[in-house]
């Protein structure tokens, strides 16, 4: 691995894997250190059981179907964003250890071949929900909403989505490679094998590595946040 | 221009007096993804980014993360964090002030962000700053007066209540038929605002259902919660409690007028730290409750004319109370129309919040009405229900100015004129 590969796909990764950690549960710190108003803020009508309450909440924060009513493009592609984002997040998996049970059903080629399908349609999918994202930025009233916070994350998150889909479509490197670089950060020996180091897809990981240290680094302190507080601010809905 | 350090620093420690975990939820995680926009009147009929509830609460979010975030504090363009200038303050005076506190916006929010809940803490640095609305302090005071000198106004509204009292004895025919004031032991203390029209048919009914009951001194608007006083808000409603306290009843009973209802059902206790001893109840609540006991009985379906309801946001979005008034027109009227949309997704008429009693901002709420126009006229109502005072007095207004040729009535005028009707046809 040369120096800056070391430094990237290395030391920075772990730094970028504490201050996430650190920072959320800060974050978290933060919330739960400052008293609650006793005021209830819920609006009408409101769960009856514990149980309804949670169902509530589950479909508040997972579906907003309140928000499909009024803004339906925004619906649509705050959606498919998020649901790709999971999906990516899981497809991610495969580095760590590989979906044996769908390498038992569908046999070396078949995985291969459905990563490519997935990951490649999830990326395509985060491209265009993020050119959505961004070019609603550049019309007004959101125009004069949007803080530098905004377009940055969003640019973040694109140049993330933009290594990723550049490795997906035009790396000649394989998952097995990338695993073993995966499983030599597990172990605080990060290193790339001879088939990454000699291709330019290395490259990309680095870009792609380097951008997604930047957003988790900042993601405790940016209205990404939200990925946790929804849940906390929908349960407010019903008190 | 930047307000002067000491009177910046004592709005920040007020500002962190006011922060709450809600509040802080409510900071953190806005997505600026303005799915708000048509959620709220003011902006549909404006189009102006002022009135964007994502917006109102950017405002209070800047000076937030300028003086409370750490990232904030090191790189406050990021957040286009803001110090506190006079600009800014007249700013937020505009989108504050002009709320109605509806909280639509939080219906259809992805996060259930609670704008109304941001924004009281900008009326609380407005009114530090000395720019609290003039007219609302005004009234708020006038009612903080009153509390302290009520034996000097006890004495005019019991002649007033005299006058009323041989109305109520003329229109049920009884002439022992009362308005009791300060009676103990009642089982209800009943909370009118001041004007005959809120006491007269509720004393109607309250006669017909026998119910012991008696009359509250003080009316049940708050000036100083739509101020966003906290201090005088909790001061005019104690005045209320207090009496409540005194005559020993069981229940406090609000008349039709949504804010009072959101004051004294989720505001009050947490403003005084204390428990009622008593329950606190809609009058459409305890109409309700008469006609399923039996203890009052409508003249079934004597209205002809199309009636349609406007829920109020505080008593039902705000409050939860959906199906009593329906069920109560219902048994009144032949013809009941809904209007589109309903219930917890209706339309604010307008004027809420404090805004009808802000004489410079009449022409804004007649134009920001015309959604509720539209939804009147759709229903093709010639009599339109609503049990809130302000939205009636809203009603009237856009009534006038765009000639929608409708009658708009209480629910208890309803009620009170379906009993009289047998009595006056005999």
């Amino acid at each position: 691995m040369d120096w800056f590969s070391f430094l990237v796909a290395g030391v920075m990764v772990y730094l970028a894997v504490f201050v996430f950690i650190t920072g959320m549960l800060y974050q978290i710190y933060r919330w739960l250190s400052v008293p609650k108003t006793n005021v209830r803020l819920g609006i009408f009508p409101k769960p009856k059981s514990k149980t309804a309450r949670l169902l509530k909440l589950a479909k508040d924060s997972f579906i907003f179907p309140q928000a499909f009513e009024i803004d339906r493009k925004m619906w649509f592609f705050a959606i498919l964003f998020h649901f790709a984002l999971l999906a990516v997040f899981i497809g991610h998996l495969r580095l760590i250890q590989e979906f044996s049970f769908l390498f038992n059903i569908l046999g070396n080629k078949g995985v291969e071949r459905f990563a490519f399908i997935s990951g490649g349609s999830m990326g395509i999918i985060l491209t265009v929900a993020l050119l959505y994202y961004f070019s609603r930025r550049f019309k007004s009233p959101y125009k004069d909403l949007s803080v530098p916070e905004d377009y940055l994350l969003l640019i973040l998150l694109m140049l993330v989505v933009t290594m990723g889909n550049h490795m997906r479509f035009f790396g000649d490197v394989r998952v097995a490679d990338y695993r073993e670089y995966v499983h030599s950060l597990f172990v605080f020996k990060p290193a790339f094998n001879l088939g990454l180091s000699v291709s330019l897809s290395k490259y990309s990981l680095v870009a792609h590595v380097f951008f997604a240290n930047l957003l988790f680094i900042y993601f405790p302190f940016s209205k990404l946040v939200h990925a946790i507080g929804t849940f906390a601010a929908n349960l407010i809905r019903s008190e | 221009m930047t307000v002067d350090k000491q009177t910046e620093e004592k709005l920040i420690a007020l500002l962190k007096q006011k922060i709450n975990r809600q509040l802080l939820y409510y900071l953190d995680i806005c997505a600026r993804c303005a799915i708000c926009r048509d959620a709220c009147h003011q902006y549909v009929a404006t189009k102006d980014v002022h009135y964007l509830p994502a917006y109102r609460a950017e405002l209070i979010r800047r000076i937030y993360k300028k003086y409370f975030t750490r990232t904030g504090r090191i790189i406050p363009s990021l957040y286009e964090g803001k110090e506190i200038t006079d600009d800014l303050l007249d700013e937020l005076y505009k989108v504050t002030y002009a709320c109605t506190g509806c909280r639509r916006c939080m219906f259809y929010c992805p996060f259930s962000i609670d704008t109304t809940w941001v924004l009281s803490v900008a009326k609380t640095i407005l009114i530090a700053a000395g720019k609290g609305s003039p007219i609302l302090t005004e009234l708020a005071d006038a009612a903080i007066e009153k509390g302290k000198n009520i034996d000097l106004f006890k004495g005019i509204m019991l002649d007033i209540l005299k006058d009323t009292e041989r109305k109520l004895q003329e229109k049920v025919g009884d002439p022992k038929a009362t308005i009791p004031v300060e009676k103990e032991d009642s089982n209800l203390l009943y909370v009118a605002l001041s004007g005959e029209h809120t006491i007269l048919p509720a004393a109607i009914i309250f006669h017909q259902a026998k119910e012991n009951w008696t009359l509250s001194l003080f009316e049940a608007s708050n000036y100083g919660y739509f101020l966003g006083d906290t201090a005088k808000a909790k001061t005019i409603a104690q005045r209320i409690v207090d009496e409540a306290k005194r005559l020993k009843v069981k229940e406090v009973v609000v008349t039709e007028c949504g804010h009072a209802h959101r004051v004294f059902k989720f505001f009050y206790e947490s403003w005084a730290k204390e428990k009622y001893p008593f329950q606190v109840s809609s009058i459409l609540e305890i109409i309700h409750r008469y006609l399923k006991e039996g203890r009052i009985n409508l003249n079934s379906k004597y209205i002809k004319e199309p009636v349609t309801y406007h829920d109020p946001c505080q008593i039902g979005r705000n409050y939860g109370v959906f199906a009593e008034p329906r069920d109560i027109i219902s048994q009144v009227s032949a013809d009941f129309r809904e209007m589109n949309p309903q219930r917890e997704k209706n339309w604010c008429c307008g004027a809420g919040g404090g805004v009808v009693a802000q004489p410079d901002l009449d022409e804004f709420r007649i134009k920001t009405g015309e959604l509720k126009v539209k939804q009147i006229r759709q229903t093709g109502a010639k009599i339109v229900v609503s049990p809130c005072e302000n939205c009636r007095l809203q009603i009237e207004t856009l009534n006038e100015k765009y000639n929608l040729g409708i009658r708009i009535s209480s629910i208890m005028d309803l009620v009170a004129y379906s009993l009289l009707i047998p009595r006056e046809q005999s």
